[in-house]
């Protein structure tokens, strides 16, 4: 057996004494067990509410009577999204946004009823999931079991007789390492089988499950490594400690709060309000439907007439008005894809801001990883929306077709149309978003988890080669 | 020695730790940053508000130039003049920003159905509000007390360390520990109010509010240094002295809000607020579908002074399409008090979480005074239903009398007149705080006296 291997063995047997250390690693354990099971039980209760929702929402609007097609556009249909199988793991930013939108002809309506809307404040102190645990809590366990690794030897100079008996810095060094990168990887277990379990049941990709658990066991080796080299560089076991905590403290606590505050103060987001007065301005420039010397509608007009080989809007063979609303539809939808994109753009942009800070606290890093595998974070929010936005524009140019299409044979003041075709409208259908699909937004987030891996190896060389100074 | 000699000994001997110093002045430095980050994001929503406020003066004009004539119909004045509300933050916000980064501060309502207008939302980050906040309140309840650990969990246990213990406890008096303590205590509590007070000043914050916020930290903070006391008497060295701090720190201001949490939002469902949402459009919009006089009926309930004016020739009138709209919100009047009952319920047990977990019942005082938490988001919404009440009746004489809606109708439609504050003080969960603090430091106390006598004890054989 090497001397590394020994020396973490050894290692093991001093933690194993440790009798606040064996209480705390089940603590976690447990914690770590309860918030999967909690959060499990959560999702499945949203899945089944959700689902509940949209079926009932599907069957009154199939349900509604004879009815003008005009006004089905604004009786409209609600969505739902589902909830990604993952984020029972890390709900990222699921509570943070709306879940159900109405979506209705020529209006872009908000996405409403968020989670953290209709909770207390307490929602801010973090939520259960074995993703907060591993992310905030899995840190400070393992500081707390490697600050003293080297410096304790260190103070009692163990280190000198190890030394003198031939055992190399390095040696010491990668035993320490080995030996707390693999309680590392043992703390993050459970949580890893919790997610093999839930794969294996066919509920998630299996692709998905081994980039997070890859991505959590860089994550907490990160731990064990800082630990360690800090107990090395730092020389007492308590100024180990302290400047462990330290870093705990900025890098999971305080960066992460401090950073949005600096990246929202460097951009503004437009409100809703603003984008719907400066819509309805533009559309007003483009044209109004209801001047009848407007030249933009008169112009359409003359096309439609043309197309159909007519000299009137009475001679032709469907509804005017509806084949109005067509356009009218194109082109809102048109100025709101517009809005969204630029709001999507300064969101993704003040993201972006906070994302590079990641290099100095890796759990921007993490977090990345996490909620983009569990899908639950902006962009399968964003994905949602859009999909909604598809399905709305779909439903409504399909009602306002069948108001230029049949409403020319119906007779009397008050047109309706058969319910059947409601029937024909098609039900909003959540195409779940594959989270590697764009697997570039991975790679920076990886590349900086690799990064504090390999600077961390870098510095062990270099308290290794100063362990093996020190002997002579 | 005299007394102020004696203190400024311990002073020195306070400042001569690097590592006090250095936590001393981080957390003056954090208190700062706080305070400074919460003015801006004020000052933010303030340029905001009047932003949107600029925006609206030109929209409405530009729909009364469009819908205002000598044959104006109050039907369409009313369905496209959007009326702004909003709620400026209030004065303490900076301090407490809670959950105004996600809670809408300005709406825009027409007289149609409120119950599907006021659940909106507006445009926020939602990565940027996933951490929280950065405000003085998160200093106050997440880092002071790691700043409190590092000043204080060797008081004990360092002097036992170095050896100069049992000499400490020979001592006559017992003047050393009130005096090491109420000095590190005074420290820290600068450090973490001196910027407050200054950002009060700037941001012109009512005198009494910042006390109750510095009352509120002191005792906090007063909590904390009870149980480094409690602590640090009944363990041997400095590093388990530090590891049972942190633990606490751990258990109460990272575990037990989280799993209470998780169970509050389990036992208190609040789904309500999509189930009156799709309610309330199945009433509108079956109303085109049910013959006119039966919603008539059902709006005279509440508005028989229209009764008689709801005659009308043709397929449509304005007067009937407002009267539906009333009817579908007061037909969900239940659902809306239920789904309002089961925001307050979580708000509620929260408080209760308040009276036995100091750091939660900080929160809830501070955000309660402030006028930040849910309870203020909900003051808002009442005040826009209100004013849009008041907006309903504005147009009911117009429509049910067949007035025309002229540009001087314009100008006569009501403004939202911003809601006054209902920060308050949360008077129980300060006495808890007060009644746990008092308990940790008499606890404390008594530790440290009961292990001098044991010292002392100890010397004498």
């Amino acid at each position: 057996m090497s001397a590394a291997t020994l020396i973490a063995r050894e290692e093991w047997r001093v933690l194993a004494r440790n009798r606040a250390g064996l209480i705390a690693s089940a603590l976690l354990v447990l914690l770590i067990l309860v918030a999967s099971f909690t959060s499990l039980e959560r999702r499945s209760a949203i899945e089944a509410d959700r689902e509940r929702y949209q079926t009932s929402t599907d069957e009154t609007f199939d349900a509604q009577p004879d009815r003008h097609p005009h006004r089905m556009v604004h009786y409209g249909q609600f969505v739902f999204r589902p909830i990604a199988p993952l984020a029972f793991f890390d709900a990222g930013v699921d509570s943070f946004t709306g879940n159900t939108i109405f979506l209705e002809g020529h209006r872009q309506n908000s996405a409403n009823f968020a989670e953290a809307r209709q909770s207390s404040l307490l929602l801010r102190f973090g939520q259960l999931t074995p993703a907060f645990v591993l992310q905030t809590l899995a840190p400070l366990l393992i500081i707390f079991l490697a600050f003293a690794s080297v410096a304790r030897e260190n103070e009692r100079a163990t280190l000198k007789l190890m030394l003198s008996q031939g055992v190399s810095g390095r040696s010491v060094m990668a035993g320490k390492l080995l030996g707390h990168g693999a309680i590392a990887l043992g703390v993050g277990l459970p949580a890893f089988a919790v997610l093999i379990a839930f794969a294996a049941t066919g509920a998630a990709e299996w692709a998905s499950v081994a980039l997070m658990i890859l991505g959590y066991a860089a994550w907490l080796l990160l731990w064990a490594a800082l630990g360690v080299v800090v107990s090395a560089l730092a020389g007492r076991p308590r100024d180990a400690l302290a400047i462990l905590i330290g870093l705990w403290m900025v890098i999971v606590i305080l960066l992460p709060r401090a950073l949005p505050e600096a990246a929202s103060a460097q951009s503004q987001l437009a409100t809703k309000i603003e984008t719907e007065i400066a819509l309805h301005r533009d559309l007003l420039e483009i044209g109004d439907s209801h001047d009848p010397d407007d030249p933009y509608f008169n112009d359409f007009r003359d096309q439609v007439l043309a197309r159909y080989g007519v000299e009137t809007v009475e001679e032709l063979p469907v509804q005017y008005a509806g084949l109005v609303s067509i356009e009218g539809e194109r082109l809102t939808t048109q100025i709101y894809a517009d809005a969204a994109d630029r709001q999507i753009a300064s969101e993704s942009e003040q993201n972006a801001f906070v994302h590079a800070f990641s290099i100095v606290s890796p759990l921007i890093a993490i977090r990345q990883v996490s909620m983009a595998l569990a899908g639950s974070d902006p962009a399968a929010h964003y994905d949602f929306l859009d999909q909604a936005e598809n399905f709305r524009y779909d439903f409504v140019q399909r009602l306002n077709r069948m108001q230029a299409e049949l409403l020319p044979g119906i007779e009397g003041e008050d047109p309706r149309i058969s319910a059947a075709y409601w029937q024909q409208i098609p039900r909003f259908a959540y195409d779940t978003r594959d989270p590697l699909a764009r697997p570039q937004s991975l790679l920076w987030p990886f590349a900086v988890l690799l990064g504090w891996l390999a600077v961390l190896a870098g510095l062990a060389f270099i308290a290794a080669r100063r362990i093996g100074k020190s002997a002579r | 020695m005299s007394a102020s000699s004696i203190w400024s000994a311990e002073l020195r001997l306070l400042l001569r730790s690097g590592r006090n110093l250095l936590a001393l002045i981080l957390l003056f430095v954090l208190s700062s940053a706080a305070v400074l980050a919460g003015i801006a994001e004020i000052e933010n929503q303030r340029e905001t508000i009047a932003r949107v406020e600029a925006e609206q003066v030109r929209d409405l004009a530009a729909v009364a130039d469009a819908n205002a004539g000598p044959e104006g119909d109050p039907g369409y004045a009313a369905y496209y003049a959007f009326m702004l509300t909003q709620d400026p933050p209030p004065p303490l916000a900076f301090a407490a920003i809670g959950q105004r980064d996600l809670q809408p501060y300005v709406l825009r309502v027409r007289a149609l159905g409120l119950q599907a207008q006021l659940y909106d939302s507006e445009t926020y980050n939602p990565e940027l509000a996933l951490p929280g906040v950065f405000d003085w309140a998160f200093v106050l309840i997440y880092l002071l007390p790691l700043v409190v650990i590092a000043l204080g969990h060797d008081l004990v246990t360092g002097e036992r360390e170095t050896g100069r213990l049992r000499l400490l406890l020979s001592l006559p008096g017992s003047g050393l520990w009130r005096r090491r303590i109420g000095l590190r205590y005074g420290a820290v509590l600068a450090a973490l109010g001196l910027p407050l007070i200054v950002g009060g000043i700037v941001m012109a914050a009512p005198a009494t509010g910042i006390a109750v916020m510095l009352l509120t930290a002191a005792l906090y903070c007063a909590f904390w240094f009870g149980l480094a006391m409690l602590i640090g008497a009944s363990l041997r060295t400095s590093a388990t002295a530090a590891a049972a701090m942190m633990g606490c720190w751990i258990v109460l201001t990272l575990i037990l809000p989280t799993l209470a949490n998780a169970a509050i939002a389990r036992s208190v469902p609040v789904a309500k607020g999509i189930d009156l949402t799709l309610a309330q459009r199945e009433i509108v919009h079956r109303g085109w579908d049910v013959p006119k006089e039966q919603t008539f009926e059902r709006f005279f309930v509440n508005h028989s002074e229209w009764r008689g004016k709801e005659e009308f020739e043709g397929r449509f009138h304005w007067k009937w399409y407002y009267a539906m709209h009333q009817v579908g919100d007061e037909a969900v009047a239940a659902d809306v008090a239920e789904y309002r009952a089961s925001l307050s319920k979580r708000e509620d047990l929260t408080r209760k979480l308040g009276l036995i977990l100091p750091g939660v019942g900080t929160m809830t005082v501070l955000h309660r005074i402030a006028d930040t938490d849910i309870l203020g988001q909900l003051a808002y919404q009442d005040s826009i239903a209100a004013y849009h009440a008041g907006l309903r009746q504005f147009y009911y004489p117009y429509l049910f009398n067949d007035r025309m809606f002229t540009r001087g109708d314009f100008a006569q439609i009501p403004r939202y007149e911003t809601r006054s504050g209902t920060g308050s003080l949360e008077i129980a969960s300060l006495i808890a705080l007060i009644i746990l603090t008092m308990l940790v430091l008499v606890a404390g106390a008594l530790s440290l006296s009961r292990q001098a006598s044991q010292s002392r004890a100890k010397s004498q054989k």
